[in-house]
């Protein structure tokens, strides 16, 4: 495929078409570069025993580290803990927002304003929409606190408590991230062709049959991509956490990224936090790497070619 | 037939009312938490109907609380500044770096080009901490830690994949043959790119810059790890609030009402965009 | 002010699109670019350009060099087949644009814009953006564009392709005399053969990558290179009979469809298979003899008619075309005048001067020599 642009005059400059692209994305190879060295740098860290605190115990170990790592029980507790919060969540927030999009699938003002309004949680820090969930769930004022004791529920202590504050943080995370789902979905819906549909209502073919056979494999795509998206997104998820509880009480939320930070910033295991970040990173990667196929493919649907 | 349809029609609006209620009454709560004196907060049964005051967000903005133990300063207006400063800045520097580079993924077909561009992509999908610890132990020996400038540069770790992405399509979109009109009028290819190139790019260009705008707004990590408490935004600056002893609750509340009403002010007005934006492009709302 | 291109070259992929082609356009003169859609016309024009970047080779102007010049600096004027009008900007903006480029005052711009948008009758539209204007409309515009800027080297892609039909023949009649005006050389790319001998200086053929012939509309006319060029020329197009010349005093006898004709070809053809051209409106259709004493039968016509069949006849513009099925079922298209004689036998007779001969194997046409005329009594 030949090029698209218009170089400059080569007269007086000859090297200057040839360059061009790469001069105009200089900068931004530069930024690129950038943040390669530090991620180099954890690579380095993740098989170093490097410890700030005691610096003169600091020196290679290689795969050490990671054995050191895979055989120690908090790492798998924190596996647990990451997996378990991504499958709820992610769970939930795809149930939800399809049925949500679903509802909301027709052009009417109502369905329109709703839109719009769903979009608020998800314009909300997490972090804050942490703290604004924290002072709800306050024991002592919080209005979920007071709504939960009407049902008899009393001393329901939220975040505070090693069994219920998972639910607590993935209720936020459900909060915040549902509308998510529910955007990418319902363009998705609103995006299918609608002649299928049409002959399915003129052959009276039930709803059921209509949504499980030709709804949700049209909108597969969507699903995938959007499914990947916070499944990404989710097994990373440090905000909600670190602005609830900082990982406690206990070590009941200590996922991944959590982990890595209370190991670097109160145990100083500079090391130790950077293999933690590494097995993070290369479970990212492989996800991502599904991730953009799906959503190159929806790219050149949107665009038209490639 | 007509009765089952009125009957989906309410039970459609049921849900839908339900779903309104559970995700704008944390934002309405708070909003009204923001108007009560410490009394009204801590009262239980929790009232719906307050006397509303202002005292707490003149707290807030003129930074003296007035308590039993004397007066107490609060900072929290710099942090507002400092999220305003970062997120412009950070923004800024994407555009200007961003832009040419978009155009150049998009009408060039360049060795290592593709490479660049799934690159900058990738970013978005990498743990943040795992470039942000090493890089704080680096800012310190370089004399970046806690500055304007340091946070600015590793911010376009958020805002330049978004940037990069949502334009490329749009300069896609758009026919080279009117970029060629203006050269063979006689303007050079800069002035193409400026006067034809750009503008045609617009609506694009400004659905990014607003997205990137509300993601650097709401980031908590980069500025958790590399800023102390002059330089923090007001995601970091909201949570210590939380945790320094003689704060009352209804400043805590204004503080939060203060830090997301510019992302839900622009959310709002770009709302159009933003499933373009949210989704890098791949689906056009 | 002259144009010149060497050896062009324009490959996709392996898809080649021009092949070594060149081409000289003198100063003022029109030279028609034509071509079946898709045969590369526009390709070439952008290759001029200089917005063609797969392009190979050489264009001078005025003797000068300008193949590694950027478009801004070859001081052409390009309308481009699909307009590519700026849509942000007003009609008058877009034609202003070359004057502009220039730092030309905007007093004169005014003037310039406003007698160019005058004489392509869209003065009324100046103040309107792209999309508000009808398709006839953007492409004047366009039009306007490249000529405010009185360049040298005009490069018109269609630009009377989607003007609708009593304008486009106005403006058929208008066009030369802009040209003319404008002293530019011109290369002007169109797919109707009619416009194309009406608008040209030259006509420049293009197919199959290359050019077949570059002369004078008459001479492609009646006397095309090969059956490729001669095909592309006249609606409805040439009949084409096979047929086997044998050498004779004074020519090539040829037969074919019952007609015996003595064409004053070069002898090298007698004994190939060759085709024989016969534009239709060569043919005449007349009644049969046994009309009368005082039948006139047009000079130059080959002998005694060969009795047709009419089996079709259909308008086409101000001629009647017939579709007319001789002896062993040749069908052939005559264009005719008037109405043809109905009920009637009716003789068909075709002018030898006229008539073409190509080789069958190489499409090549077969040239004639001089040689005096027989009249026919």
């Amino acid at each position: 495929m030949s090029d698209l642009a218009i170089r400059p005059a080569a007269s007086s400059r000859p090297w200057l078409p040839r360059l061009l692209p790469y001069l105009l994305s200089l900068p931004a190879l530069l930024v690129c570069i950038g943040i390669l060295i530090p991620f180099g740098t954890a690579v380095w860290y993740s098989l170093e025993r490097y410890n700030l605190a005691m610096p003169y115990t600091r020196g290679f170990i290689g795969v050490q580290q990671y054995i050191d790592l895979f055989t120690d029980p908090a790492f798998w507790h924190t596996v647990q803990v990451s997996l378990i919060y991504t499958a709820a969540t992610v769970g939930v927030e795809l149930l939800l927002g399809l049925g949500i999009a679903l509802l909301l699938r027709e052009r009417s003002r109502f369905n329109n304003f709703v839109s719009v309004a769903l979009l608020l949680p998800l314009m909300t820090a997490p972090a804050l929409a942490a703290l604004m969930w924290k002072l709800m769930t306050n024991p002592g004022f919080g209005v979920l606190s007071w709504v939960v004791s009407l049902f008899g529920i009393t001393n329901f202590k939220w975040a505070s408590s090693p069994s219920t504050a998972m639910l607590t943080v993935v209720l936020v995370d459900i909060w915040v991230y549902t509308p998510f789902m529910i955007i990418l979905l319902l363009a998705g819906l609103r995006s299918l062709p609608q002649q299928p549909f049409e002959a399915a209502r003129l052959d009276g073919v039930p709803p059921t049959f209509v949504f499980w056979r030709i709804t949700l494999p049209m909108l597969m795509p969507y699903i995938l991509t959007a499914t990947l998206f916070r499944v990404l997104d989710s097994i990373q998820q440090f905000d909600i956490i670190y602005a609830m509880t900082q990982g406690g009480p206990g070590d009941s939320l200590l996922v991944f990224q959590v982990s890595a930070y209370l190991n670097f910033f109160q145990y100083t295991n500079v090391g130790g936090s950077a293999a933690i970040l590494m097995v993070l990173w290369a479970i990212t990667y492989a996800l991502s790497n599904v991730f953009i196929k799906q959503w190159q493919k929806l790219r050149e649907r949107a665009h038209g070619t490639v | 037939m007509e009765r089952s349809d009125t009957i989906w029609r309410v039970l459609r609006g049921l849900a839908l009312t339900l779903v309104i209620i559970f995700f704008l009454f944390p934002i309405f709560w708070i909003l009204l938490m923001s108007f009560e004196t410490n009394e009204q907060v801590l009262a239980i049964p929790p009232k719906l109907f307050i006397h509303p005051t202002l005292m707490n967000y003149v707290a807030l903005l003129s930074g003296k609380l007035q308590t039993a133990a004397g007066a107490l300063d609060i900072t929290f207006m710099r942090n507002l500044w400092n999220s305003v400063l970062l997120s412009v800045c950070s923004v800024a520097l994407s555009l200007v770096l961003g832009v040419p580079a978009a155009y150049a993924f998009a009408r060039f077909r360049f060795r290592g080009g593709e490479d660049i561009a799934f690159t900058l992509l990738s970013f978005r999908f990498a743990p943040p901490l795992l470039v942000l610890l090493p890089l704080s132990l680096y800012f310190q020996d370089i004399g970046l830690a806690n500055t304007y400038i340091g946070l600015i540069w590793v911010y376009q770790l958020i805002c330049l994949p978004l940037i990069l992405w949502i334009v490329r399509g749009y300069f896609e979109d758009a026919s080279p043959d009117v970029e060629y009109a203006y050269r063979v009028d006689g303007h050079s290819w800069w002035r193409a790119f400026t006067r034809i190139a750009i503008p045609l790019a617009g609506p694009g260009i400004a659905a990014a810059a607003l997205l990137s705008f509300i993601f650097a707004w709401n980031n908590f990590v980069f500025a958790l790890v590399l800023a102390s408490a002059d330089k923090q935004p007001v995601t970091v600056g909201a949570l210590a609030f939380v945790t320094a002893s003689g704060i009352q609750y209804g400043q805590i509340a204004a503080a939060i009402v203060l830090s997301i009403l510019p992302t839900l002010a622009l959310a709002l007005y770009a709302q159009r965009w933003l499933v373009e934006g949210l989704s890098l492009g791949a689906v056009k709302g | 002010m002259s144009l010149t291109i060497r050896n062009l070259h324009v490959a996709f992929r392996r898809n080649l699109v021009l092949d070594d082609v060149s081409l000289d356009v003198a100063p003022g003169e029109t030279l028609v670019l034509f071509g079946p859609s898709g045969v590369g016309k526009t390709v070439l024009l952008r290759a001029i350009a200089g917005v063609e970047p797969a392009a190979r080779g050489q264009v001078l102007i005025d003797g000068r060099d300008v193949s590694a010049l950027g478009p801004d600096r070859r001081d052409l004027g390009m309308a481009f087949q699909n307009f590519a009008l700026y849509p942000h900007l007003a009609a008058r903006e877009n034609i202003a644009s070359p004057l502009r480029a220039r730092g030309v005052a905007s007093a004169e711009i005014e003037a310039r814009v406003g007698r160019v948008a005058e004489l392509l009758r869209i003065s009324h539209v100046l103040d309107h953006p792209p999309r508000a204007l009808s398709n006839g409309q953007k492409q004047r515009t366009a039009l306007a564009r490249a000529l405010v800027g009185q360049p040298r080297v005009l490069l018109l892609d269609d630009p009377l392709r989607n003007v609708d039909a009593k304008l486009r023949y106005e403006m058929r009649l208008e066009l030369p005399r802009l040209l003319r005006a404008a002293e530019a050389a011109t290369i002007y790319v169109t797919q109707d053969y009619r416009e194309a001998m009406a608008l040209g200086d030259r006509i420049a053929v293009l197919h199959r990558a290359a050019i077949a012939q570059c002369d004078i509309p008459e001479a492609v006319y009646d006397a095309p290179v090969s059956v490729n060029v001669a095909r592309l020329f006249g609606d409805p197009p040439l009949n084409l009979l096979p047929c086997r010349p044998v050498a004779e005093a004074g020519g090539l006898r040829v037969e074919a469809a019952g007609l015996r004709l003595l064409l004053p070809a070069a002898r090298e053809a007698a004994g190939r298979d060759c085709l024989l051209g016969l534009r239709p409106e060569t043919i005449t259709v007349s009644r049969a003899a046994g009309g009368g004493a005082g039948t006139v039968r047009p000079a130059g016509a080959g002998g005694a008619g060969v009795p047709v069949e009419i089996v079709a006849a259909t308008p086409l513009h101000e001629r009647m075309v017939l579709l007319l099925r001789a002896a062993g079922g040749v069908e052939l298209l005559a264009s005719v005048l008037g109405e043809p004689p109905q009920g009637v036998p009716v003789v068909l007779q075709a002018d030898e001067q006229r008539a073409l001969l190509f080789d069958a194997e190489s499409g090549a046409r077969i040239p004639h020599v001089a040689r005096t005329l027989e009249v026919v009594a």
